[in-house]
Formats: structure tokens, C-alpha cells, sequence
């Protein structure tokens, strides 16, 4: 009876959901990060969409990428985008700070709203003749599947039967290929996957006008759901930075082969972050310290939320105006109805990645779930008040600024690293208003971190298994 | 033979049922879990299963059906299913737990219930809901957890003498896995030790394919059941790319443990016989 009751109560509980709203003040974006690439995934079914950024700085003629994938693509399954695709995405999702006011304690309370925004580089590798094809691609076991002209690209997909081969076969067309690719472009070829390689037609290139690379789309149908990170480690040194947006239907994707964790969220930050122009700063910062802290090994959610047009809030405040259902068809969601778009259910997924070559081993595997919780990075700078003080009120509120702020250096610390003696004056900023001695505060606040939790749970289990031990010899002992 | 017995000396607290280790550990894990890596499991879902599990068992026993002690398994079960499966809505996390305790009762074959049951729970409302997953890649592939759940692992297999089935596993899969990433595919051997470094495989490995009421009884069926799994894990996420294979491949290798039974008896598993033979 009693196992009854106890089990009735541990149901009822449940935890209350909070909602409040802000101004949205600056948001960190992808231009951030140096060796940064970006990818929008959409997952339906088997069937994958992957766009890839080009933010190719060099000279375009330079420019080739060698890109794995599962099947030889058809003409139609490659396209060229618009590059504000990826800079309306970036931006809709990038996390934010949000600014509030605190109320005048001695008078009515005003509200104001500021905004600020910041301002993404692609390592790839590079060719420099025109592509021939001849009987030599025999002598080096590389077939050429298909060619194909899209737009300022010159498409050719290639299988191979040996690395050495395929390398050899890139190397005499006119491709630099760094010296440790050759051992990884071996496991590709032995799971079947054909390579998708891209150079510049530098005539259409001439035609155009313009030198600006823009983003190239591919299709596919595939079990695999993954990106090929490894080929990309095989001509960089050091870190690397993507970003993936990522599309379905069901809810959010998550990294099979290496932990999802999700950014350090809503947090309360001083003001002066924001007054000195220091959000991007902070959020590096915050991003190397949760990056360095997760053992450099894990991907980070950085936005989820279903994005369907009739879903209502998308953000909480939102950076910019949420992808709309020309968004969805450009980024390749083909199952969102144009007679019914509002109602057609879609998931955005916002992944930040760090990786090099020791810590991800693997290729990145993903899967869909269907996961729908929202999630946004989000920092939040309350600004004090600055009117009148004078009243009982006043002298509270400055008090309790006081503890506030302080906490708020504490979080900054511990979010960034960032430590200053001078962060001092934004702590005690107003106690020469303070003229009431400091008022009891009662209860002692006691540090209920995150760790000191585990401890005592852990302690509380101990504890348990214990009295269940001397239990059990208890009655062993009497029944003997 | 000889091996196994050697593998079942009883170290430490030998007057203890070996569940208790088992919810120390997984409970432990569960906490892991939520404390240090974060998961998105909040403390609401994980009462709701504990809860809906415990209640399903506390019916059973009232019914007369299972042993009073049985509620340990129930919750060994709950922690195993908390540790594994997520869901959106809480009442697909009871209909998992229910469907999990249930199934002890009702897939038994000569008087030893058939599916593990944190297993069928999973499978089952994953074919039938879709609103529930597995999170492979939850634990990461950090060595110190690696590390720490092998050590726990073992002697809770050392009491319960399930080691054998662990190691056949973990060597049968790890030369499949060599062959093909390593020695075909041409790999490094750190991708291979990343795969095999996860969280989810090792805890599956150490905790979920042991389970003694659901092994063959006969510790060569059983070390030849275990490699079945290994082979079926192999070739499910080798070439049907599921992420979750070793799930999948005891669910579709369990109806074997009957078969293997009806060939090769062995000394039938009790966790209640277990305690009583060792008084202190």
C-alpha cells in the first residue's frame, strides 16, 4: 500500500512551463567564426537535400570542391541557390541577447527597445586546368558517371575503384590535392560512395558579371544521413567551424555518433556586454568555453523550433523575420503544400560544430526525431533603473541590484572566462545612492549548483543502498 | 562450463541480491546523465516511468502473479527505459513502461518470460507510436564513462556470472567491425575505437544483453546467442544504416533463447534462489 502511494504522489508531479518576452538586441551570427562552413539539411524519408555554402574569398578559378556522396546525381538533382538563403537563416536563428528595463521603483516604469546586429569563410580545395577527360581514366580506375554544366559550375561525378587512383586522376586533371587525402578518400570508395566534383566555368563565370560563387544545392535518396566532415579535415590545421540548418518534418535531428548538447541558455548577463558592443566577443567566448567543457567532442544545438507558418511564436524574441514558404522550397522541403503552406508541418534544427581531425574521428551521422522542444540561445541584460531612489523602494531595489549584478559577473565568468577587476564599479555603480543600512536578508542563500545536486543525490543513494544492506543482514542474521 | 563458474564467484556483499547493484548502477548512470551530460530528461518523465513501471509490477503482485521481491526488476526496467528511450508525451513513456512490465507476464515460454522487457517496451511503441526515440549518441565516446561503466558492469556480471555473454558480444562485434573498418575500408583504428567507445553500445553490451532471465540458461547457447547479436548488430548498421542496431538486433535474436533452451539446458536463473544460497 504504501509502494502505492508513493508511486501516486511522484506522478503529480509535473514542471510549470514559463513564458516572458524581451526586445531582441544583437544576435551572433555565422561571420563570427574564421574556417567556418555552412549546410542547410532536409531530411524526408530517405530522401536528403544539401546545400552548401560558397564563401570562396580567392581567386575563382581556384576554386574546386570534392564533395562524397551516396549515388551519382542526375542532372536535375543539382541546382544553384540564392545566397541569402543562408544569411536569412543564419540570422533568424543565431542566438540572441534580449534587453529589460527594470521599473523605476519610486516612479512608473518606461520601456525601450535597441537594436544591434553583427556581421561566415569556406576551406576548400583548389584546381587549376580545365578538366580532360581521356583514356586515362581507365589507367586510373576512375569512371566519369556524369558531367553536367549548372550554371557558373562545371559538375562531374566520379567513381573510383582505388584512392591512389582517383587522387592520381585529380591530380592530372588539374586538381591540388593535399597529401593525407588519399587515406581518406580510400573508405569512401570502399562504401560505394561516388564523388561529386566541382569547378568553376569561368565563361558563364564572365557571362554572369559577377565572381561571387553561389550556393549549390544536391538531392538524393538515401538510408545515409550524414556529412562527410572527414575529407575536409585532410587540408586544414586546427579547428574548424559549421553550421547546419537542418529541415523535416517530424521534429529535431540529432547527431547519432556524438553527443547533442544543448548551448547554456537564458542566462542573465550585465549590461555592459551589450552597451559595449561585446555580444559577438561574449558569445566566441561562451561558445569555446562550452566547447572546451563538453570534452571538444560534441555538437551543439544552438535553435530548434517548428517553424510551420500557422505554428504561431517561432522565437522568443525573434532575431528576424521567420523563413517563409519560399524559404522552405528554396532549402528543398518539397513536401510543404503550396495551397496549404501555413498547415504544412516543418522542424528547424540549428547545429554549431567545432571539430578537428583527433576528436571526430567519424563522419557526422544524424537522425531525425521527433523531438519537438523548442530551444534558442538566448542571454538576457536587465538595465537597471535610474531614477529616483530616495523613497524606501529605491533603497531595496539599489540593494538588490547590488546582489543581482554580482551574480551577473558570476555568470559571465562562468559563461565566458571573463574576469576583470574593474567589472567591480558595474557591481557597486550606485551605492553611494544607498543611504539605509543593509537590510537583513534572511534565509542564507545557499549555492544550489549543478554538481553540488549530483553530490547529494549521489549521497541520498548511497545512503539508501546502505540502509537496505543492514536490513537485509538483519533478517539474514535472525533467520539463520 | 568451468569458465562460467569460474566467471559466477560472488565478490563482495555476497547476502546481496544482485539487483541492488544493478539499480545502484544504473541509477548512477541515470544521474550521469542528466547532472553531467545535460540530457533533455527531465525529472517529471523519469517519475512517470518509475511510477507507471512500478505500478504495473505492484498489479502483478497483488494478481498473484509475480514474487514480491519482483518490484526490483520492475524498477531495474524503468531505469533501463529511462536511460534508453525519449518521448515527447508523457503517456508515451507509460505506454512503453506498461508494455514493457507487461510483457514479462505475457511473452513466457516453459515459465521464463521471453523479451527483455525494457526491449519490447522500446520496440514496441516505437512500431507503434511515433512519437518516441533512441538517443545513440547521448553518452558521447568519453573514456572516462567508458571506463567507468565497464568496471561497474563487471562485477555486477562477476555476481551474476552473465560475463561470458558481455565478452562474446564486445569480441565478436569488435572483429566483425575490425574486418570491415579497418582492415577493408581502410580506416584508422580511431574510428573504430570511437564506434566501439559509445556510451549507448557499451551500456547495451554490459547491461541489456546480460539480463539473465532472458539469456540462454546453457553458457555455451549463450555465448553463441550473443555472437547471433553481434552479427545482426553488424549487418543492420552496416548496411541498413540503423543507428540503434544493437536494439533491434536483441529483440529479432531473443526468440532464439527459447530454442536454444529447448537444445541445451542449463542451470535455470533465479535472482531470488541467488540470494538464499549465499546466508552470510
Amino acid at each position: 500500500m504504501r509502494t502505492i502511494s508513493v508511486i501516486a504522489a511522484i506522478m503529480l508531479l509535473s514542471i510549470g512551463a514559463q513564458a516572458f518576452c524581451g526586445f531582441y538586441v544583437a544576435k551572433a551570427d555565422a561571420t563570427l567564426f574564421n574556417h567556418r562552413s555552412q549546410v542547410i539539411l532536409v531530411r524526408d524519408g530517405n530522401r536528403t537535400v544539401i546545400t552548401m555554402s560558397n564563401d570562396f574569398k580567392g581567386d575563382v578559378r581556384d576554386f574546386a570542391m570534392v564533395v562524397p556522396v551516396p549515388v551519382v546525381l542526375g542532372r536535375n538533382d543539382i541546382r544553384v541557390v540564392n545566397p541569402s538563403l543562408f544569411s536569412m537563416l543564419d540570422s533568424y536563428s543565431a542566438p540572441r541577447m534580449v534587453e529589460y528595463w527594470d521599473a523605476e521603483p519610486c516612479q512608473r516604469y518606461e520601456l525601450y527597445d535597441e537594436g544591434v546586429s553583427l556581421d561566415m569563410l569556406n576551406s576548400v580545395a583548389s584546381s587549376e586546368a580545365m578538366i580532360s577527360m581521356s583514356r586515362e581514366d581507365k589507367k586510373y580506375k576512375v569512371t566519369v558517371e556524369a558531367r553536367y554544366d549548372v550554371e557558373e559550375y562545371d559538375v562531374l561525378l566520379l567513381s573510383a575503384k582505388e584512392s591512389n587512383g582517383l587522387k592520381q586522376w585529380l591530380i592530372h586533371n588539374g586538381y591540388k590535392i593535399p597529401e593525407a587525402a588519399e587515406g581518406v578518400l580510400e573508405p569512401y570508395i570502399k562504401n560505394g560512395m561516388k564523388f561529386f566534383v566541382v569547378k568553376v566555368d569561368m565563361d558563364e563565370i564572365a557571362d554572369r558579371n559577377s565572381d561571387y560563387l553561389r550556393p549549390l544545392q544536391i538531392e538524393f535518396e538515401s538510408e545515409r544521413f550524414m556529412l562527410p566532415i572527414r575529407l575536409g579535415m585532410a587540408n586544414a590545421d586546427g579547428d574548424q567551424d559549421m553550421l547546419v540548418y537542418a529541415f523535416t518534418r517530424q521534429g529535431r535531428i540529432e547527431c547519432t555518433n556524438y553527443r547533442t548538447v544543448k548551448l547554456p541558455t537564458d542566462r542573465n548577463i550585465p549590461s555592459f556586454v551589450k552597451s559595449k558592443n561585446q555580444f559577438g566577443e561574449f558569445y566566441k567566448d561562451l561558445f569555446a568555453k562550452a566547447h572546451e567543457r563538453e570534452g571538444r567532442n560534441s555538437v551543439f544545438l544552438e535553435y530548434a523550433w517548428n517553424v510551420t507558418p500557422n505554428f504561431g511564436m517561432k522565437c522568443d524574441p525573434c532575431v528576424g523575420p521567420p523563413p517563409m514558404y519560399q524559404e522552405f522550397v528554396d532549402a528543398g522541403a518539397k513536401w510543404i503544400n503550396p495551397s496549404n503552406a501555413g498547415a504544412s508541418p516543418i522542424f528547424f534544427t540549428r547545429l554549431h560544430v567545432r571539430y578537428a581531425r583527433d576528436e571526430f574521428p567519424q563522419d557526422l551521422f544524424f537522425q531525425v526525431t521527433p523531438n519537438s522542444e523548442q530551444f534558442q540561445g538566448r542571454y538576457i541584460v536587465n538595465n537597471a533603473a535610474t531614477g529616483d531612489m530616495s523613497c524606501s523602494g529605491g533603497q531595496n531595489y539599489l540593494q538588490d541590484l547590488e546582489m543581482r549584478r554580482k551574480r551577473e559577473v558570476d555568470e559571465l565568468a562562468a559563461l565566458t572566462g571573463w574576469k576583470d577587476p574593474r567589472y567591480a564599479r558595474y557591481i557597486y555603480e550606485f551605492s553611494d545612492q544607498i543611504h539605509e543600512p543593509k537590510r537583513n536578508e534572511g534565509a542564507p542563500f545557499i549555492p544550489w549548483s549543478r554538481g553540488g545536486m549530483t553530490g547529494g543525490l549521489l549521497l541520498l543513494l548511497t545512503a539508501g543502498g546502505y540502509l537496505i544492506y543492514k536490513r537485509r543482514k538483519a533478517l539474514t542474521l535472525k533467520t539463520a | 562450463m568451468a569458465f562460467s563458474q569460474t566467471l559466477s564467484l560472488k565478490i563482495g556483499f555476497p547476502s546481496l541480491d544482485a539487483r541492488y547493484f544493478q539499480i545502484l548502477y544504473l541509477g548512477t548512470f541515470l544521474m550521469m546523465g542528466i547532472f553531467v551530460l545535460h540530457w533533455e530528461t527531465p525529472i517529471d518523465k523519469v517519475m512517470v516511468v518509475l511510477g507507471s513501471c512500478l505500478l504495473t509490477q505492484c498489479l502483478f503482485i497483488i494478481g498473484g502473479k509475480a514474487h514480491e521481491s519482483s518490484w526490483l526488476s520492475a524498477l531495474i526496467t524503468a531505469l533501463g527505459l529511462c536511460l534508453l528511450f525519449r518521448a515527447n508525451d508523457q503517456f508515451t513513456l507509460v505506454f512503453a513502461s506498461v508494455l514493457s512490465i507487461s510483457s514479462k507476464f505475457f511473452f513466457r515460454i516453459r515459465g521464463k518470460h521471453l523479451f527483455n522487457p525494457a526491449n519490447v517496451g522500446i520496440i514496441g511503441t516505437l512500431l507503434i507510436s511515433q512519437d518516441g526515440w533512441i538517443s545513440p549518441g547521448q553518452w558521447g565516446s568519453s573514456i572516462i564513462f567508458l571506463f567507468i561503466m565497464g568496471a561497474l558492469g563487471s562485477i555486477l556480471l562477476f555476481k551474476v556470472g552473465r560475463l561470458d555473454t558481455t565478452l562474446a558480444f564486445l569480441i565478436g562485434f569488435f572483429i566483425l567491425e575490425y574486418c570491415r573498418t579497418v582492415l577493408y575500408m581502410g580506416w584508422t583504428m580511431d574510428v573504430l575505437m570511437h564506434k566501439l567507445s559509445s556510451g549507448s553500445f557499451i551500456l547495451f553490451a554490459f547491461f541489456m544483453i546480460t539480463d539473465p532471465k532472458t539469456s540462454p540458461d546453457h553458457p555455451r547457447a549463450r555465448i553463441l546467442w550473443a555472437l547471433s547479436i553481434a552479427l545482426l548488430t553488424f549487418l543492420l548498421s552496416t548496411w541498413a544504416y540503423i543507428h540503434t542496431a544493437p536494439i533491434w538486433a536483441l529483440f529479432l535474436v531473443t526468440p532464439l533463447t527459447a530454442i536454444a533452451d529447448l537444445i541445451k539446458k542449463g542451470e535455470r536463473f533465479h535472482w531470488e534462489k541467488e540470494k538464499n544460497i549465499n546466508p552470510i
